[in-house]
């Protein structure tokens, strides 16, 4: 589920950037209230990392003979806590894409809120807590825990497709990728909320108490008002989105997409038909490109501004090659020479 | 399952190198990835002449670095399925024909196919090679100049150093399954919440005693002071030009003048 820098405009990258930030602070915030915090900083710490060890645990799903692993966002949530497991899964996020090149760098944003704002602080509480707030009987944190896992994979797909759509990067149609994508994570949803369940039963049977504490006691928790944070996080979407927009609408050369784009995020807002209309639109002057490949050089030929562009590009990429492959070996050679 | 901790730490031991790439400032390595990363991303779908001059970037630092290819290339494949996926999809849908050559038609979907190749490869690079060429503590240095809450940060150096340990009680964990189940390569489903919940309990414990051995020692959840203040003359000319080169590249359709070129003297 990890977004690629590579399919992200940067107005959708920076706009989602924006507002994980600002959840992220927000978190923050609300743990340095706490007067645990500075205990709970080596529970998240760790418990980042578990999440890191628990992916690369493979269970077999049976009959199958196929393998997936845990996302955990909501195992973490139940664990510490919406705003601290946000934190965390930020930490792991920013870690793969940093290490492993799971997402990217701009993708950053899009990725923290798939898979962390997303389940911690809004399928945690308005779905799995109110869930479990009248007792916690083995059936109960089952059904809770497959439920909110399954919502929040689909609302993180959803994510996906929508953030993609709005890069406009991929031609792929709006209704084919949520086709694709919607059951695809239904059925992961579905094998990780079993997990989940099952992993929130033993530890609740084992060790009542890391449970109780985060649903009752925890000060982090108490009066944290979940609608202004929605409403927050909206406005910062709107207001960098909007600022991205009009700063590459100011470009001579064309960022148009962006405008087109941005546009389309109000739109989608506002009323689906429309937004339909706004797509359409924005496929129709995607199609003229900036790259014009049957532009007629100043000889005339077409065929003949073509060739030379792929030519020129040829020998970009040979330059760039010897370039590097010269450094490398001048640099050889000098170790080879001094030997220290 | 070893291999992936081999390679979290690979890049690491990298970054403790000596070149001049090695020795700019954190800073300045993130800004310029910045700043490279949002040029290619802003270039339209079918821009694939426009993106190659960007190639000079990934080639020449990781040649100047030194950080040796056959790694980074590993990692940039990891990566790529799901952009493959979005690719292929664009051949199939985008099916205007950009221009023929030797009388055969490419689509728009093929140049877009690799376009998005094209910028994942550059967008990987960039990332992989800024923290290979940068020590893990200088970024966690960096964050915290940026400004970033001290919490985070801490709890972003935690999380990174408690990887290698909680992956080795993971492992001995797995193959102590593997063993009492005649080699069985996954774990069974029907084990699996008590499998991980046991994994749980013990980080949850360890963390505990993560907190008191780090509260013997005088821990206490303040900014230190670490890492380079200044910027030296070589990365203010590294940072700028770079940056510079990014834009005007961006601007220029630097491969239409090479092109210009190349036909004039043809």
């Amino acid at each position: 589920m990890h977004m690629a820098d590579a399919l992200l405009s940067p107005a959708v990258g920076g706009a989602m950037c924006a507002v994980s930030a600002a959840a992220n602070a927000y978190a923050v915030k609300k743990i340095k209230k706490d007067d645990l915090c500075e205990k709970k900083i080596p529970v998240m710490g760790v418990m980042g990392a578990f999440v890191f060890a628990a992916q690369m645990i493979n269970f077999t799903i049976p009959a199958t003979g196929s393998s997936g692993h845990i996302g955990g966002g909501i195992l973490l949530a139940a664990m510490i806590g919406g705003f601290p497991a946000l934190l965390s899964i930020s930490a792991v996020l920013i870690i793969q894409c940093l290490f492993f090149a799971d997402g990217g760098l701009l993708a950053l944003g899009c990725n923290i809120f798939n898979m962390g704002v997303i389940p911690c602080l809004i399928v945690c509480p308005l779905v799995f807590k109110p869930l479990l707030k009248n007792g916690r009987q083995w059936g109960r944190i089952a059904a809770a825990s497959i439920l909110a896992v399954v919502v929040s994979l689909q609302l993180g797909a959803f994510g996906v497709v929508l953030e993609t759509r709005l890069s406009g990067i991929t031609a792929l149609p709006f209704g084919t990728f949520l086709f694709l994508m919607q059951p695809i994570h239904l059925a992961i949803g579905v094998a990780e909320g079993i997990i989940t369940a099952a992993v929130l039963c033993f530890v609740y049977k084992i060790r009542p108490e890391i449970m109780e504490s985060t649903f009752d006691g925890a000060a982090i928790q108490n009066g944290v008002p979940m609608r202004n944070v929605l409403i927050v996080l909206a406005v910062v979407t709107l207001l960098v989105g909007g600022a991205l927009s009009l700063f590459a609408s100011s470009y001579p050369d064309g960022l148009e997409w962006a405008v087109g784009k941005t546009a389309g995020v109000e739109e989608l807002e506002a009323d689906g038909a429309v937004f339909k209309g706004a797509a359409s639109l924005q496929e129709a002057t995607a199609l003229m490109p900036d790259y014009d490949f049957k532009d007629a050089g100043e000889d005339g030929s077409g065929i003949g501004t073509t060739v030379a562009g792929m030519v020129g590009g040829v020998l970009t990429f040979v330059l760039a090659g010897a370039a590097a492959f010269g450094i490398s070996t001048f640099k050889k050679k000098r170790k080879g020479a001094s030997p220290a | 399952m070893k291999d992936k901790i081999r390679q979290l730490y690979a890049l690491e031991q990298l970054s403790g190198g000596h070149s001049f790439v090695h020795k700019l400032h954190p800073a300045v390595k993130l800004l310029t990835a910045a700043v490279f990363i949002i040029t290619v991303v802003s270039f339209d779908r079918y821009a694939f002449g426009r993106l190659i001059p960007y190639v000079f970037y990934p080639a020449l630092l990781m040649a100047l670095s030194e950080t040796p290819y056959s790694m980074l290339l590993k990692r940039f494949l990891f990566t790529l399925p799901f952009c493959l996926f979005a690719g292929i999809s664009n051949i199939f849908f985008d099916r205007a024909s950009a221009f023929a050559i030797g009388g055969v038609t490419v689509s728009y979907g093929v140049v877009s196919f690799f376009v998005i190749v094209f910028r994942v490869y550059l967008c990987v690079m960039a990332v992989l090679l800024l923290v290979s060429v940068t020590p893990f503590a200088e970024i966690t240095a960096s964050m915290r100049r940026l400004g970033i809450p001290a919490v985070f940060v801490v709890l972003f150096e935690m999380t990174y150093r408690y990887i290698g340990v909680l992956f080795e009680e993971a492992y001995s964990m797995v193959t102590a399954y593997s063993l009492r189940s005649g080699g069985a390569s996954g774990i069974g489903m029907k084990d699996m919440g008590s499998f991980v919940g046991q994994l749980l309990l013990r980080s949850f414990d360890r963390a505990d005693r993560v907190y008191s051995a780090m509260k013997c020692r005088g821990y206490a959840l303040r900014v230190f002071p670490r890492g380079r203040g200044k910027l030296e003359r070589r990365d203010w000319i590294f940072g700028s030009v770079t940056c510079l080169l990014c834009i005007a590249f961006r601007i220029i359709d630097a491969n239409a003048l090479f092109a210009g070129i190349f036909r004039g003297i043809a």
